[in-house]
């Protein structure tokens, strides 16, 4: 499978007559948009605006989308919510780099995600450095939650569609070519370098907790395999909101590092077969069935080791851990990577599971580091103490009178991101 | 399959059956009776960390264990429960459970009541 992903940096985002691009500023045709996002199960549709560097918070944030379009090949992006369930990932795609869709409306009263466009907060999120459009939207009275969620979700990847749309035809800026052969070619490429697996687990408890595959509800699949490349075109869509700082948002499956960066060292350091799906339930037994299904699919892949991502805390801990030993049991080594609520000290035990073959291990931070956001002129959504305090990660008086915020870091979205997709690091040079 | 299972709740909106438990108490009373009742030999059907909403976050809980006891502990349950215990005792003592206003408390319970009914309907068939 061989995709071609276009990249047009958008440099700024504005308001204008036509949505299009035109020499790296998108325009968004605000009216347009909003009646290409009618849903009879929202009562209000409204667009705003948020740039880097500006005084603006955005919150409640519940998903994050990278505007794309297919322009070669089957299929269209988010296949099963927007295109058909044509098997994606070949041909080419056109992305709008640096522009971003953020959705923002309330289904329960404790959904957390706050983005900062500047000041300290700013740092933690990826999201202060995109050009956002975000969509405000309410439900109609009395709408049920699952149906409420589920009108968010559909309202922000028709929205990241419809803005994909303008990169239709423009010259993107670079184009990067991935190549991933079927499996049997995979496996006799680079015959000196260890094979490697990636395992990406997907959350799947619940209302709120939710992952889909080719709009497939993730909780009802069996472990299986896909190309990396159809991740890219939204193969993997997020209805997760809740623990905004380790969820991955649709645009974190988008831009998966791991995955990239594997692809990066494909054929340098090891060869890169290709990537297990899994879930994490919420019983043993379907936790046991997955992690068995995903250890005899890696170990059939015939590779020497795997990369696992962990989504979420608490129970997915225990998911982690069993497709990490059971991987390590057939020999395969494994390389976990995952975030940790490890104390405001950092000193405390960071995950709810754990095991002596679970040696390697990469953490992309501890969630309960205490920062203070400072108040911001402009809010989009709803940052009153109503909806401030209660979000996780909050606490009773994180709103301060001067409009500042205390609390944990697992209130900002995408701050402790298990997919590595965060701003803060540690690189090897 | 629902009627060989037991659920120990402290979510008053979770709809009981007679073998049910409700525990008129906090996250921390609903993990330790289910500590209690994996000694006396249940087993654990859902983990009970389950949800991302944090043990220091929400005040409820619901568990699903198996209504019938085996003459030998499961020891994978006893083991999972003492874990979540002691990762909710160590998370609720660095930062205890705030108060919250009725609406909230009811998106709580709403939560925990989804996430049971996934767990319902995902009970086994060999229990």
């Amino acid at each position: 499978m061989r995709l071609e992903l276009g990249n047009i940096f958008i440099k700024d985002v504005q308001f204008g007559a036509e949505t299009k691009v035109e020499n790296g500023v998108l325009y968004v045709n605000k009216e347009e948009l909003i009646a290409h996002l009618q849903d009879e199960r929202l009562a209000t549709i409204d667009v705003d605006l948020a740039r880097p560097g500006e005084s603006t918070r955005i919150v409640p944030v519940k998903d994050a989308i990278e505007p794309r379009v297919k322009v070669e090949g089957p299929g269209g992006v988010f296949p099963g919510f927007v295109g058909k369930v044509d098997t994606v990932g070949s041909g080419r795609t056109h992305v709008l780099k640096g522009a971003c869709v953020l959705t923002t409306g309330k289904v329960v009263g404790f959904q957390e995600g706050i983005v900062d466009m500047s000041g300290p907060g700013a740092e933690y999120t990826p999201f202060s450095q995109t050009y956002n459009v975000v969509i405000i939207a309410n439900p109609v009275e009395g709408l049920e939650r699952h149906a409420h969620e589920a009108a968010l979700r559909l309202a922000g990847l028709k929205a990241a569609a419809y803005l994909g749309e303008a990169g239709r035809n423009v010259t993107p800026d670079e184009v990067i070519t991935y190549d991933c052969p079927p499996l049997q070619e995979a496996l006799k490429q680079y015959p000196d370098l260890p094979k490697v697996a990636y395992v990406y687990m997907l959350q799947s408890q619940g209302l709120l907790h939710d992952t889909y595959l080719y709009g497939v509800d993730a909780k009802q699949i069996l472990p299986t395999f896909i190309y990396p490349t159809e991740v890219m075109d939204g193969a993997i869509v997020s209805g997760n909101c809740v623990s905004a700082c380790d969820k991955n948002t649709t645009y974190h499956h988008l831009n998966s590092p791991i995955i990239h960066d594997m692809l990066a060292r494909h054929g340098k350091d090891f060869n890169f077969i290709g990537v297990v799906v899994t879930n994490e339930n919420v019983t043993l037994a379907d936790k046991e069935r997955s992690s068995n299904f995903t250890a005899k699919l890696v170990e059939w892949l015939g590779v020497d080791g795997a990369i696992i991502s962990e989504e979420g805390f608490g129970n997915p801990d225990a998911d982690l851990i069993m497709n990490c030993t059971k991987l390590e049991k057939k020999g395969i080594k494994t390389v976990c990577v995952t975030d940790e609520y490890a104390g405001r000290d950092g000193a405390s035990q960071s995950l709810a599971d754990s095991s002596p073959l679970a040696n390697a291990v990469v953490t992309a931070g501890n969630a309960n580091e205490i920062i203070i956001l400072p108040p911001m002129e402009k809010i989009i959504g709803d940052a009153s103490a109503d909806v401030v305090d209660v979000i996780a990660g909050g606490f009773s008086g994180s709103l301060r009178p001067d409009g500042s915020i205390m609390a944990e870091i697992q209130i900002i979205t995408g701050a402790t991101n298990e997919l590595g997709f965060n701003k803060m690091s540690a690189r090897m040079l | 399959m629902r009627n060989r299972v037991i659920v120990v709740t402290n979510n008053g909106s979770v709809e009981l059956l007679e073998q049910d438990i409700f525990v008129a108490g906090t996250l921390l009373d609903v993990l330790r009776r289910c500590r209690d009742l994996v000694h006396q030999g249940h087993q654990l059907i859902s983990h009970p960390l389950v949800s991302s909403v944090k043990p220091n976050e929400t005040p409820y809980k619901s568990v699903v264990l198996t209504k019938q006891r085996s003459a030998q502990i499961d020891f994978r349950s006893l083991s999972i429960i003492e874990a979540s215990l002691h990762t909710a005792e160590r998370m609720l003592r660095e930062r205890p459970l705030q108060k919250y206003p009725e609406r909230i408390l009811q998106d709580f319970q709403f939560i925990d009541r989804d996430l049971l009914e996934s767990a319902l309907s995902s009970i086994p068939l060999y229990i």
